[in-house]
C-alpha cells in the first residue's frame, strides 16, 4: 500500500505551495468555526460587475488551491454540497472554485466507502498514513509528488480511537434512519418543543454559518461612488428575520418558531425528499457555536421519542 | 459551463402608465440573442416569471403578461414598491435592463383544454392571468366558457383597461369589480367574492386559475368551493421572495416545494396542506 510518513506531510504541503495555494484545515481556520465550505462558497463573493452602462462581466476565479485535513463528516458534507450545487443545474460560481481545487482528507479510521475528497490520508497509528485515491485529479497529484510517498507492505491500523465524540456518534446513528427522521420532523410541526425553541433561540443564524452543508444565500447589488455596479452573493440564514419577506412587507415566516422549524424541516425533511439523505453529518458545529447552547441532538431525541409513541396505537 | 446566474440585456421599447403606481414595460432582446422558443412556438408558458433588474440594483420576479406566441417582445407590469421596482419606474424607453428566465412551471394549459376556465385575480395579480387569456384566445375553440373575475380598489387601479375590452370581443366574460362605489362607475362594487352568482359553468368540467395576494384566498372559500369545484382543479400562482430563481438559495421554499422550480403555479390541494400562508 502507498503511505506517507507523518514527518513528510509538512514537506509535502510545502512543495504543493509552489503550484497551489494551500489551506491547512488542521490549523485554526481563518474565520473561527467556519468549515471548508467557505473555500468553495465564500461568505461574500462578487459575481457580476458592470463598469459602464450595458456592459456585464462575470467575475472569474482561477486560483488553484488545495484544502488539506478534512475529517470524515467534513468530507461527507462537501460531497453533499457538490450534489446540491450540481442538481438540478450546475452552480457556476461554486464550481469555478471547486473545479480548481484538490481536497485532501485526513481521517483516523479506514471507511468502507470513501466519504469524499480527491485524496484521503488514513492514520495507521504507526507514524504512517495510508493513501486512498478517490478521483483522477487526486491520482495525478500523487503521481506528480511521488517522492513524498512510499510503498510498504499492508499492515493493520494501530489506531484505537477514531477521534469522534460520543455526541457525533449518537447523532450519526440517528441520521442513519433518514426516513424515520424525516417522518418524525414532519410530524412534529405542532409539537410544543418548537414553542420552547422560539424562546431559547436568538435567531442569530450562527448555526447555519458554521454548518458545513447549509447553503442559503441572498443576492445583493451595490453601486460605488465611481459608478461601478456589482452583484454579490452572500450567505444568508433561514433563521434570520426577513428571510421570507416580500415586497409590500408580507412575511411568510414572521416568528422565530416558524423559522427555526423551517431550518429543521430543510435539514431533515426537504433535504431527505430531494436527495434521499438528511442535510446533516453530525459534526456538532451548530451545538458548539450556538450562543444559546441549543443541542439539536436533544431536540431530535425528544421528537423521535414522541413520534414513536404517537405511532403505537391499539 | 453555462452560468445559470448570467442575465441577458433587453431594451425597453414601450412604457405605459397603467395606474398611478403601476407601469408596464415592453422588452426586446438586444445583441445576439432571441427569446428561446418552446415546442409550440411560444416564448414562455402563461404563469411563468422573469427575474428583471440590473446589476447594481438587483433583480425581482415578475409574471409575464404579453401573449406567449408574440416572439419579438414580452411585457411585464411593475408596481413601485421597493428598490428594484422604483429603479424600473425611473427608466425611459430605450434604456437597457437585464432579465433571466423564463422560470417556473406556468398554468396547466393542457389541463384546462376542453374545460370551462374561471380566473380570479385582483390588483397587480393580472399579468400571468393576462398571458393565460391571450393563450386561450389564440386557441379559442379548444376551451369552453372563460370567466375573468377581476377586483381592484378603485377605477384608476383597474389595469390594462384596453385589453379588458379587447378580450370581451373574443368571448371572454370579463367581470370587473371595485371595492367602493364612486360616481361614474357603472360596474360591480364589492369584493370579487360577491361575484359568484355571475358565473354559469359546467361544474364537473372546469379549471380555475388564480393569482393575487393573500385575501384572494378567501375567494376560494367563498366562490370556488361553493361552486363545487375540487381543490385539485384550482391552480394558484404564488408569490414568494426570490433570489436565485433556480432552486438553490432557499428563499422561496414552502414545505417541500420550491416556488421557483416546482411552481409558481400549484394546485390548491398542495398549498392547503403544508404551507406557510
Amino acid at each position: 500500500m502507498l503511505v506517507i510518513n507523518e514527518n513528510k506531510i509538512a514537506d509535502f504541503l510545502k512543495a504543493l505551495e509552489k503550484e497551489y495555494k494551500v489551506y491547512d484545515n488542521r490549523q485554526h481556520p481563518p474565520y473561527g468555526g467556519l468549515t471548508a465550505k467557505k473555500y468553495f462558497f465564500p461568505p461574500v463573493e462578487e459575481t457580476f460587475v458592470s463598469e459602464k452602462k450595458g456592459s456585464l462581466k462575470t467575475t472569474k476565479f482561477a486560483e488553484k488551491f488545495v484544502v488539506f485535513g478534512l475529517s470524515i463528516p467534513q468530507l461527507e458534507a462537501l460531497t453533499y454540497l457538490d450534489e446540491i450545487m450540481t442538481k438540478p443545474a450546475e452552480d457556476f460560481f461554486y464550481w469555478q472554485r471547486r473545479g480548481n481545487s484538490i481536497v485532501v482528507g485526513l481521517i483516523k479510521e479506514e471507511p468502507d466507502a470513501l466519504p469524499g475528497g480527491d485524496i484521503v490520508f488514513v492514520d495507521l497509528g504507526d507514524g504512517n498514513f495510508k493513501i486512498l485515491k478517490n478521483t483522477e485529479k487526486g491520482e495525478e497529484l500523487i503521481k506528480k509528488y511521488k517522492s513524498y510517498f512510499a510503498e510498504v507492505a499492508d499492515a493493520p491500523s494501530k489506531v484505537t480511537d477514531p477521534g469522534m465524540s460520543e455526541w457525533s456518534k449518537t447523532m450519526r446513528d440517528i441520521l442513519l434512519d433518514a426516513e424515520l427522521l424525516a417522518n418524525a420532523v414532519e410530524w412534529s410541526k405542532n409539537h410544543k418543543i418548537w414553542e420552547e425553541m422560539a424562546t431559547t433561540c436568538l435567531g442569530c443564524g450562527v448555526c447555519t454559518y458554521v454548518c458545513p452543508i447549509c447553503h442559503c444565500f441572498s443576492v445583493e447589488d451595490k453601486i460605488d461612488l465611481t459608478g461601478k455596479c456589482s452583484r454579490c452573493r452572500k450567505w444568508d440564514a433561514c433563521t434570520l428575520p426577513d428571510f421570507a419577506k416580500i415586497a409590500g412587507g408580507h412575511d411568510f415566516r414572521p416568528t422565530i418558531k416558524e423559522r427555526y422549524y423551517n431550518w429543521f424541516y430543510h435539514k431533515f425533511v426537504r433535504g431527505y425528499k430531494e436527495y434521499g439523505k438528511p442535510q446533516c453529518v453530525g459534526c456538532g458545529h451548530c451545538k458548539k457555536y450556538c450562543p444559546a447552547s441549543i443541542d439539536i441532538l436533544e431536540i431530535l431525541k425528544t421528537i423521535l421519542g414522541d413520534y414513536k409513541k404517537s405511532q403505537i396505537q391499539i | 459551463m453555462e452560468n445559470i446566474y448570467e442575465p441577458k440585456f433587453v431594451k425597453i421599447t414601450e412604457i405605459k402608465q397603467q395606474s398611478p403606481t403601476v407601469k408596464s414595460f415592453r422588452l426586446e432582446p438586444t445583441g445576439f440573442f432571441n427569446f428561446d422558443k418552446n415546442d409550440d412556438g411560444s416564448v414562455f408558458y402563461p404563469g411563468q416569471f422573469l427575474l428583471v433588474g440590473n446589476v447594481g440594483w438587483g433583480e425581482s420576479a415578475f409574471g409575464i403578461m404579453s401573449a406567449p406566441h408574440e416572439d419579438k417582445s414580452i411585457e411585464i407590469m411593475v408596481r413601485a414598491a421597493g428598490r428594484v421596482t422604483n429603479y424600473l419606474h425611473s427608466l425611459k424607453e430605450g434604456d437597457k435592463i437585464t432579465i433571466r428566465g423564463p422560470y417556473g412551471n406556468g398554468f396547466p394549459i393542457d389541463f384546462y383544454r376542453g374545460r370551462d376556465v374561471v380566473m380570479v385575480t385582483g390588483g397587480c395579480g393580472i399579468p400571468p392571468i393576462a398571458a393565460l387569456i391571450e393563450y386561450i384566445i389564440n386557441h379559442r375553440s379548444e376551451y369552453g366558457k372563460v370567466y375573468l373575475l377581476y377586483g381592484a380598489k378603485s377605477p384608476e387601479e383597474v389595469l390594462i383597461k384596453d385589453k379588458l375590452e379587447e378580450w370581451r370581443q373574443h368571448d371572454i366574460n370579463v367581470i370587473v369589480t371595485i371595492d367602493k362605489a364612486v360616481p361614474g362607475w357603472t360596474g360591480h362594487v364589492g369584493f370579487v367574492t360577491d361575484l359568484i352568482k355571475e358565473i354559469h359553468i359546467d361544474k364537473k368540467n372546469v379549471g380555475v386559475a388564480m393569482c393575487g395576494p393573500g385575501p384572494m384566498m378567501n375567494a376560494i372559500e367563498k366562490i370556488i368551493r361553493p361552486l363545487g369545484i375540487a381543490d385539485r382543479n384550482i391552480f394558484v400562482n404564488m408569490e414568494r421572495k426570490m433570489q436565485c430563481g433556480v432552486g438553490k438559495c432557499q428563499h422561496c421554499t414552502c414545505g417541500d416545494k420550491y416556488v421557483c422550480m416546482d411552481g409558481p403555479v400549484f394546485n390548491f390541494d398542495e398549498i392547503d396542506k403544508a404551507w406557510d400562508q
